[in-house]
């Protein structure tokens, strides 16, 4: 493995496929060393990122995610964009292995030499999804993708940290999946930019529009996270290609109005704020249980604790003062 | 009837053999889910329905026809065809001077895909798994010398149906016969390709009218001619046990009816000629008992539609022993495989039957292995002397027992899918898929564990595999003789002729009309089969699978612990702590071969094994896996091959990642691969070859100890 950092940035800056794919590894990795190396390799692109519209779909299984993307992505393609797909996939617990079968949903993006998909394992990486689908999205853009998409499967809380990440988060739904709704997180409403029912053809056509006005009653109820964008519900057929374009449109028209009343900008300020916190958060659990004290004097007073010892709220007290004589030394 | 009088003392007599173990112990849970007993009494057929009917009366239980054998054995039908269609046309002669029936014509896969043979994705399928057909002048060269008045044929087509069919009608036109007199089955059946085999060119609902077309073309214009053939035989290779199997294949026929109801027509114009097409494996009573219970249920499932004409409601079926049974291992093995499939399909009545070759796990039939193959059925029908009797197994406590019970258990399947709106709307909601893929992966689990035995693969192995016998390998000059007779067909045609009859064709498929009559024209003209198959395709669009795959199938097959899933999974957590991730694979499928079933095992098992597993769309060219390759950036690629495609596809893959920088991405192989093309592969640069019933743990093992070595060895 090449150990130059430099190697990895002139590579994604001259849209290097390769490279790209190279450096989303060592995002993912698990190893100190790939994590400096990427971190430098970030911090290098980091003036190149931020031009892309940053889209975040989610939706419950079944949705027609996937082929969803293929027609949206495809359209995007020959309209003369450069398109990146982070996609996420559930690992096993048990075996902590997974099935990355996105693309085979996803053809004719697949081969298109103006896409770039990248399927990626939920599991297994410090700092989950969250971290590296961040960095990974900024590296996209580096490499010049002008609209970056990012897939995560409906259930679970990856989609509140997708919408996190994202411009434009798009909920995809079908016609009677109102059980489903009830398992999907409810805040996946709240996140949301627009809501799209798809598969809205042949006999289902008449469903999908009445599965329109209900979530569109639903949604009006909510309060919108800007008072310059209430978030629509449209409905679309991924497989015939229908209603994709006014997608499209929907989403510049949120990217105009947001931008002209500073919205947006201010939304990716707010973003990058929460993910400072994040990482401090991060980093100080991290540190904080890296320390060899810690490390030490931990399973003694879990002992402790469950022996009634000590109380549970005596046990941290005794261990975070440790950060206190830290501090005074 | 109350217990046989004996039945107490008969128990206690058996458990002193058992040394006080009670004889419930001896019970067996099929992969059906069925518990056989050690024991069948007369008490077990009380209340049967289908217990004590008669031949050729419904509900056809003991044979659709009345004198079955005994007045004439099932007809030996062979499916063969190969390279060109001249090549093909001597291997039809030689088989019918020796003893076969009927023709069963295997085309090859960019026939059935729609492409012609220069067609630049189809470089390494041309004239592989079947006989290349470009236009109509091929079919003709196919059939030349065989009366086709006089010969039944059959052809194993459903994605480009519409121009194989018209061809073959303009073929006989120009022999002299008239369409009325033509004899046979085209199995038509498209359903089970989205489930299964992925050899259609269209979305569902273009092709089901072009299914609905067809059945009223011939019903009015070809009365001797079966317009579909309604086929379980894929499921079943695509891992389907019985149950499923026969669920599944009479939900599909009843959708067909449906369909065929809808545009219009009668029950009784079509229905006879529905026919049927089942698999037949290794598991003896189970399978004779489905043939039988798919009979009584297809007269059940028929009187919802009134049918007035009794053959409406009476399967007739052909059948074909398993290939999947087939072992690379040992070989002649499959010889005795067969024999007892081909006794099952006999013993259950079917109407034709094709047996395999023993080297089809190998390489393509052999003039030797096919007179083999052959010879298993007329030494049957003539030494074995089973022809005297209908239905000899008709009473048996154990096989009305198990028919029986197929009858429930299939009829619960189907009450399911009739529940999702029909098998359209199932197949769409992948219902059947995952029904189909998860008894694949918990069968492979039994197989690598040794609960299945497969004699010679995961018992009694062989120290030294050699073969001794040879191996038929299809020229890689085929597809340049394809090439050369349609430039010269296009170049002889009347060019303009043919594009009039291509635009009629497209339009009728745009404004309605139907397909198969206007597609024979173009035939006529010379149009060739892509061009066909483009017209209809600029209106229909061609079909993209939703590939899904199942995960925790293949493990939750193991029973209990075991080392060697356990070992692997600690080895793949092992490289996750020394390289940051997971061994991470791409499973390919490059070609147009469609047969899923072991890619699908294949990434449903390493998953469960703790790899990363990416699956590629099926039908890839090289560059295109290549390209996935490189930005899934994958250690390595598993590039599965069953169409003998593999000594193009795969050195074209390296090469690619070569090029493209992917250098240090593995590429192992596995599928139908004759050993003695292993050094050529190795030499192209896979790493590793794994041939037909390699057990998975072992193929992972040396997939897995290829990337220790390379990655943390090297330090």
């Amino acid at each position: 493995m090449i150990q130059d950092p430099q190697h990895y940035v002139t590579g994604v800056l001259n849209r290097d496929s390769l490279m790209l794919a190279k450096t989303i590894t060592l995002i993912e990795s698990t190893l100190p060393a790939h994590q400096e190396l990427a971190r430098t390799i970030v911090d290098r692109l980091l003036p190149h990122t931020g031009r892309s519209i940053r889209v975040g779909i989610t939706g419950v299984p079944g949705a027609g995610k996937s082929t969803f993307i293929e027609r949206f992505g495809t359209m995007l393609t020959a309209q003369g964009h450069r398109v990146a797909v982070l996609a996420i996939d559930p690992s096993s617990s048990r075996s902590g292995g997974s099935i990355l079968g996105d693309k085979t949903r996803m053809e004719k993006l697949a081969i298109d030499p103006n896409a770039f998909i990248r399927p990626s394992p939920s599991g297994g990486t410090l700092g989950g999804v969250g971290r590296r689908t961040r960095e990974t999205l900024l590296v996209c853009e580096a490499a010049g993708y002008d609209v970056v998409i990012i897939e995560t499967m409906g259930v679970g809380q990856s989609e509140t940290t997708v919408a996190s990440m994202v411009d434009f988060f798009l909920v995809l739904m079908i016609a009677g999946a109102g059980d489903e709704l009830q398992g999907m997180k409810k805040g996946v409403l709240e996140v949301a930019d627009a809501v799209v029912i798809n598969k809205a053809d042949g006999d289902n056509l008449v469903r999908a529009e009445s599965a329109q006005k209900e979530y569109q009653s639903a949604l009006n109820m909510l309060m919108p996270a800007s008072p310059n964008w209430r978030p629509p519900v449209l409905t679309c057929s991924a497989r015939e290609g229908k209603g994709i374009d006014a997608i499209w449109k929907t989403i510049l028209d949120h990217r105009d109005k947001l931008t002209e009343s500073g919205d947006l900008a201010e939304k990716r300020k707010a973003q990058d704020l929460d993910w400072m916190n994040f990482l401090l958060d991060d980093g100080l659990r991290q540190w904080f249980y890296a320390s060899p004290h810690v490390r030490e004097t931990l399973p003694r007073l879990r002992r402790d604790v469950e022996e009634k010892k000590t109380s549970p709220a005596a046990a941290a007290d005794s261990l975070l003062a440790f950060l206190q004589t830290r501090n005074g030394k | 009837m109350a217990h046989h009088p004996h039945l107490p003392k008969w128990k206690e007599t058996a458990e002193k053999e058992m040394k006080g173990k009670s004889v419930d112990t001896l019970s067996w849970t099929t992969p059906e889910g069925i518990t056989v007993k050690p024991l069948y009494t007369a008490e077990d057929l009380e209340g049967m329905e289908s217990v004590n009917t008669l031949p050729g009366l419904a509900p056809y239980v003991r044979g659709p026809m009345a004198t079955m054998y005994t007045g004439r054995p099932w007809t030996i039908r062979q499916y063969a065809g190969f390279s060109t269609a001249k090549e093909s046309n001597a291997f039809f002669h030689t088989a019918l001077a020796s003893g076969q029936k009927g023709l069963s014509v295997a085309f090859d896969l960019a026939t059935h895909r729609g492409y012609d043979s220069d067609h630049p994705r189809v470089v390494g399928d041309v004239g592989k798994a079947g006989v290349a057909i470009d236009s109509v002048e091929d079919m003709k060269i196919l059939f030349n010398g065989i009366p086709l008045d006089r010969m039944s044929v059959s052809m194993t087509m459903n994605g480009a149906v519409i121009p194989i069919l018209a061809m073959y009608i303009i073929a006989a036109e120009e022999q002299g016969v008239s369409r009325d007199k033509l004899e046979g089955t085209i199995q038509n059946d498209i359903l089970k390709e989205y489930l299964t085999r992925n050899t259609y060119i269209y979305p569902p609902a273009p092709s089901m009218r072009i299914v609905a077309d067809i059945i009223a073309y011939c019903s009015r214009e070809m009365p001797k001619y079966n317009t579909i053939s309604i086929s379980g035989y894929h499921m079943m290779e695509a891992g389907a046990n019985s149950v499923l199997q026969t669920a599944f294949t009479l939900a599909d026929g009843v959708e067909y009816v449906r369909a065929a109801l809808r545009s219009g027509m009668d029950v009784d114009t079509f229905a006879p000629r529905l026919s049927f097409f089942f698999g037949i494996g290794m598991n003896f009573f189970m399978d004779i008992a489905m043939l039988r219970a798919a009979r009584f249920l297809w007269h059940r499932l028929m009187s919802q539609f009134n049918p007035r004409n009794p053959k409406s409601s009476m399967l007739r079926t052909h059948c074909q022993t398993s290939g999947w049974s087939l072992t690379e291992q040992d070989p002649y093995n499959n010889i005795i495989r067969t024999t007892l499939e081909a006794m099952t399909a006999a013993l259950g009545g079917t109407q034709s039957l094709h047996t395999n070759s023993f080297d089809e796990a190998i390489g393509l039939p052999t003039d030797l292995s096919s007179r083999i193959a052959r010879n298993t059925q007329l030494i049957i029908q003539e030494e074995s002397e089973i022809c005297h009797v209908i239905d000899p197994l008709g009473g048996s406590y154990y096989l009305e027992s198990l028919t029986s019970s197929i009858v429930s258990e299939a009829q619960k399947i189907f009450d399911e899918i009739e529940k999702l709106g029909g098998m359209a709307k199932a197949i769409e909601s992948g219902m059947p898929k995952l029904r189909i893929e998860e008894s694949a992966a918990r069968k492979q689990a039994r197989v690598d564990q040794g609960l299945d035995v497969i004699v010679g693969v995961n018992k009694y192995k062989l120290a030294n595999e050699t073969i001794d016998f040879e191996v038929r390998e299809v020229p890689a000059t085929v597809r340049d003789e394809q090439i050369s007779r349609l430039k010269e067909i296009k170049a002889s045609r009347d060019k303009k002729a043919v594009e009039k009859a291509l635009a009629d064709l497209t339009s009728v498929a745009k404004n309605g009309g139907n397909l198969l009559e206007a597609a024979l024209p173009a035939v006529r003209a010379r149009a060739t089969l892509g061009e066909i198959s483009d017209a209809m395709e600029s209106v229909f669009g061609r079909f993209v699978a939703t590939t899904r795959c199942i995960s925790g199938a293949y493990a939750s097959g193991y029973s209990g612990d075991n080392n060697a899933v356990t070992a692997l999974r600690r080895r793949t957590t092992a490289f996750l702590e020394k390289q940051g991730r997971r061994p991470r694979i791409l499973v390919t499928k490059m070609g147009q071969d469609g047969h899923d079933r072991g890619f699908k095992v294949i990434a449903s098992a390493y998953a469960d094994l703790g790899f990363d597993v990416d699956i590629s769309p099926m039908f890839q060219s090289p560059e295109e896996a290549a390209k996935m390759a490189i930005e899934n950036d994958v250690h390595v690629v598993g590039a599965s091959s069953l169409a003998a495609g593999h000594k193009l596809l795969i050195p074209a893959l390296i090469e690619e990642l070569k090029r493209i920088g992917g250098g240090e991405i593995l590429v192992v192989a596995g599928g139908v691969i004759p050993p003695r093309d292993y050094d050529f592969l190795y030499k192209a640069g896979v790493k590793a070859v794994f041939g037909p019933g390699t057990p998975i743990p072992e193929s992972a093992d040396r997939t897995l100890a290829l990337l220790e070595e390379k990655y943390l060895r090297r330090i």
